[in-house]
């Protein structure tokens, strides 16, 4: 199964290598350009027969050498990919104008890793991109029927656990808290203790047999280990 | 109150003072002389009178006479004498009485002498004059003539007189007020104009005008106010030029720490959060490592930046230049080694007045931008001669569009290059503060694809007569003054000319 692939365009080395090593570990492929010329030209070039890689989204610093972001958004429109900008521009006359021009999110530098992983996944969902299936290792998350299989057989998961595979798959290799995790499987207006989230975790480890991956990180949380 | 009503005022009052007091005092001498000439003309007339009545007498047989009849006589003798103004005494007592006048009887003694002479008596009907004598006859009785004259008109017209005078006065007074009113608001109208100028500048309308008419004090104060106008229009324009390249140097600043700061938070998260592979994770680390150096190295030049704006900030004296040349090369040659490069220094100046550690600063970082711009195994010239100091190098170059503009401070060609080589923007912009606080002028000179050249060019002759803080700044103003001419004016030129402005108001 050919994984989602995100281009990123950013002119600053460093900050390039972060976002793609973080996209590498959530599950996604990705590629890049630091010179917003040479994406136009790419995306030009893809329209001719042969070149039909499935771009799903595109994270786009603003300013750019040769093309900046803003003037690149024809061509991602073009090509329908949707645009997230990232940019250390903070003003809001440079946010409306992202937003107005067509980028589905804008996120000011410095950003929180967790933030943007969670802001491309939204954006994939909201645009009908998301991955539509899941794997880590042997197991199998079919998003469109609502069904895990391991090793071709079902396995049967209440719908919160079924949840909280679901998110920690997303966001692979990424550490949440407890707190987090709850706030984002049952909203902030849950009061409940959140050691609950210690007993999905041990049914999934339990009925997935994923011990090894599914890690307790100490005085962080929990994380789904699966490196590509 | 108002400057026209002082003025007018004190226009009334003088006119009021000189005026008044001086005719009062003409019309008061005026009123004494004829009165004194009247009381002289009645002395002489009675004089003259009472000797032809002692004649007279003495020629009649007068004591023989009934007293009647002598009454009459005399009587008689008055008449003929004169008009209705005279009064005889006989012993002290009054016989014969033409006038309308009564004598009180003090009066009536205290004309004893032969020799005529005159008072002057006010009553309630009138001003009169009285004169007496007693007439010399050898009669055994004394007679005694005494004269009345009325001078009642004299004084009543003195009086029209002072009326006529105050009525002229009133009017002079009125037309003096009425001069000097039009007079004061004709002279005062253009302080009208300058008032409304300034209401407008202080409102934030600069550079008002205002028409100069004449050459008298209030048109040199139009001038003056027309020109402090455009001084301060000037100025103020100056000023928020420097605010505006402030806000730009603030910005550029916050953009250049939000790069390395975004790395660092971005890396550490992941560190924190992310499940990563050893060889990504060392990879993370030195990113980490890298974005901070960067900020350390930014936030040292800034500071040397910062501190070059004091104004104590530059200890001149005299420098061998060869010894500076070689502590160059000492500091340099090794760093340059590792890249590959090579540095060749060529001194032939004398002793010169700089600050060492500021030109050895300045020297080291524009050795540091040559290197950034070398291909290894290229070399880096560092020539002195005279008063000029020139670096050169064979790199990469500058395009001729962008020279203007590389003293500004986080300005850098190309962006990606300079920061991988450690650069932070700032280099041109210090030396350029650096050159300035000399007064010598940094000239640039590149091809692209061939090298760069770099000219520092000393003052001449600035061998220990003028090292004096006041000297440097003029000649920093000037070379300056060269910098802006030649396009390559720079945030810090321009804060510095206000502070100098600001000192030279001060002192």
């Amino acid at each position: 199964m050919a994984l989602t692939k995100i281009l990123v365009v950013e002119d600053d080395p460093s900050i390039l290598e972060l976002i793609c090593m973080n996209l590498e570990a959530a599950g996604y492929q990705w590629m890049s350009f630091s010179d917003g010329d040479m994406t136009a030209a790419f995306l030009k070039e893809k329209d001719r027969p042969g070149k039909e890689e499935e771009i799903a989204l595109a994270i786009v610093d603003v300013m750019l050498p040769g093309k900046d972001g803003f003037a690149l958004m024809e061509d991602f429109q073009r090509k329908k990919i949707p645009v997230i900008y990232l940019t250390a521009r903070a003003d809001v006359d440079s946010k409306v104008r992202g937003l107005k021009g067509g980028a589905e999110d804008y996120m000011v530098k410095p950003f929180e890793i967790r933030e943007l992983l969670a802001r491309v996944e939204k954006v994939l969902e909201r645009t009908g991109r998301m991955r539509q299936k899941l794997m880590i290792r042997d197991v199998v998350i079919d998003r469109e029927n609502h069904v895990v299989t391991q090793n071709g057989k079902e396995v049967l998961l209440k719908p919160m656990e079924y949840e909280l595979l679901l998110l920690l798959a997303q966001y692979r290799n990424v550490a949440f808290s407890r707190e987090e995790l709850i706030k984002r499987l049952w909203g902030t207006d849950y009061l409940g203790e959140s050691r609950t989230i210690d007993v999905h975790i041990g049914r999934l480890r339990k009925k997935l047999k994923l011990y090894d991956s599914i890690k307790t990180i100490p005085k962080i949380g929990y994380r789904l280990e699966d490196l590509p | 109150m108002k400057l026209w009503a002082k003025l007018t005022a004190v226009t009334v009052l003088t006119v009021l003072l000189g005026a008044g007091t001086a005719g009062a005092a003409v019309l008061f001498r005026s009123v004494e002389y004829n009165r004194h000439r009247e009381m002289e003309s009645c002395r002489e007339q009675l004089s003259v009178a009472a000797y032809a009545m002692g004649r007279e007498m003495d020629r009649t047989l007068l004591k023989e006479y009934s007293p009647a009849a002598k009454n009459s006589y005399l009587d008689f003798l008055l008449q003929k004498f004169g008009s209705a103004s005279y009064i005889l005494l006989e012993n002290g007592e009054e016989i014969c009485n033409q006038t309308l006048y009564r004598l009180k009887d003090g009066e009536k003694k205290i004309w004893q002498e032969e020799q005529a002479w005159s008072r002057f008596q006010k009553l309630e009907d009138g001003y009169f004059v009285i004169a007496g004598q007693s007439i010399p006859s050898g009669l055994d009785a004394s007679y005694t003539l005494i004269l009345i004259r009325d001078i009642s008109d004299l004084y009543r017209q003195g009086k029209r007189q002072l009326a006529e005078g105050t009525v002229i006065l009133a009017a002079a007074m009125l037309a003096a007020a009425l001069l000097t009113f039009l007079f004061v608001k004709r002279i005062l109208r253009p302080l009208g104009e300058l008032e409304a100028a300034a209401k407008q500048i202080s409102q934030g309308w600069l550079g008002q005008q205002v028409q100069v008419k004449g050459r008298d004090e209030i048109g040199e104060l139009a001038e003056a106010f027309n020109h402090m106008s455009q001084q301060l229009e000037r100025q103020v324009e100056e000023l928020s030029q420097v605010a505006d390249r402030r806000k730009l140097l603030l910005g550029s600043m916050a953009h250049e720490m939000k790069t390395p700061m975004t790395s660092i938070i971005g890396y550490t998260d992941t560190l924190l959060h992310v499940k990563l592979k050893k060889e990504k994770q060392e990879k993370a680390l030195e990113h980490i490592y890298a974005a901070s150096t960067r900020l350390e190295r930014l936030s040292g030049k800034l500071m040397e930046l910062i501190g070059l704006y004091d104004n104590d900030s530059i200890h001149m004296e005299e420098t061998d230049m060869k010894a500076l040349f070689a502590r160059v090369k000492e500091l340099e040659e090794k760093p340059l080694e590792e890249r590959d490069l090579s540095l060749r220094c060529f001194c032939e100046m004398e002793k010169c007045l700089v600050d060492p550690d500021l030109m050895e600063s300045l020297l080291l970082n524009l050795i540091e931008n040559a290197a950034r711009a070398s291909s290894p195994r290229e070399t880096i010239f560092l020539t002195g001669k005279g008063s000029t100091i020139l670096v050169e190098d064979q790199g990469c170059g500058i395009p001729e569009k962008e020279v203007g503009k590389i003293t500004e401070a986080f300005y850098m060609v190309d962006k990606a290059r300079s920061k991988s080589m450690g650069g932070s923007g700032l280099g041109l912009a210090i030396c350029s503060r650096i050159a300035l606080l000399h007064g010598a002028a940094l000239k640039i000179e590149s091809t692209p694809g061939e090298g760069t050249r770099v000219w520092v060019r000393l003052r001449k002759g600035e061998k220990g007569e003028d090292g004096n803080e006041n000297g440097n700044s003029g000649k920093a103003k000037q070379a300056e003054e060269e910098a802006d001419h030649s396009g390559g004016n720079s945030f810090a030129g321009n804060a510095h000319r206000l502070q100098q402005e600001g000192r030279g108001g001060h002192s």
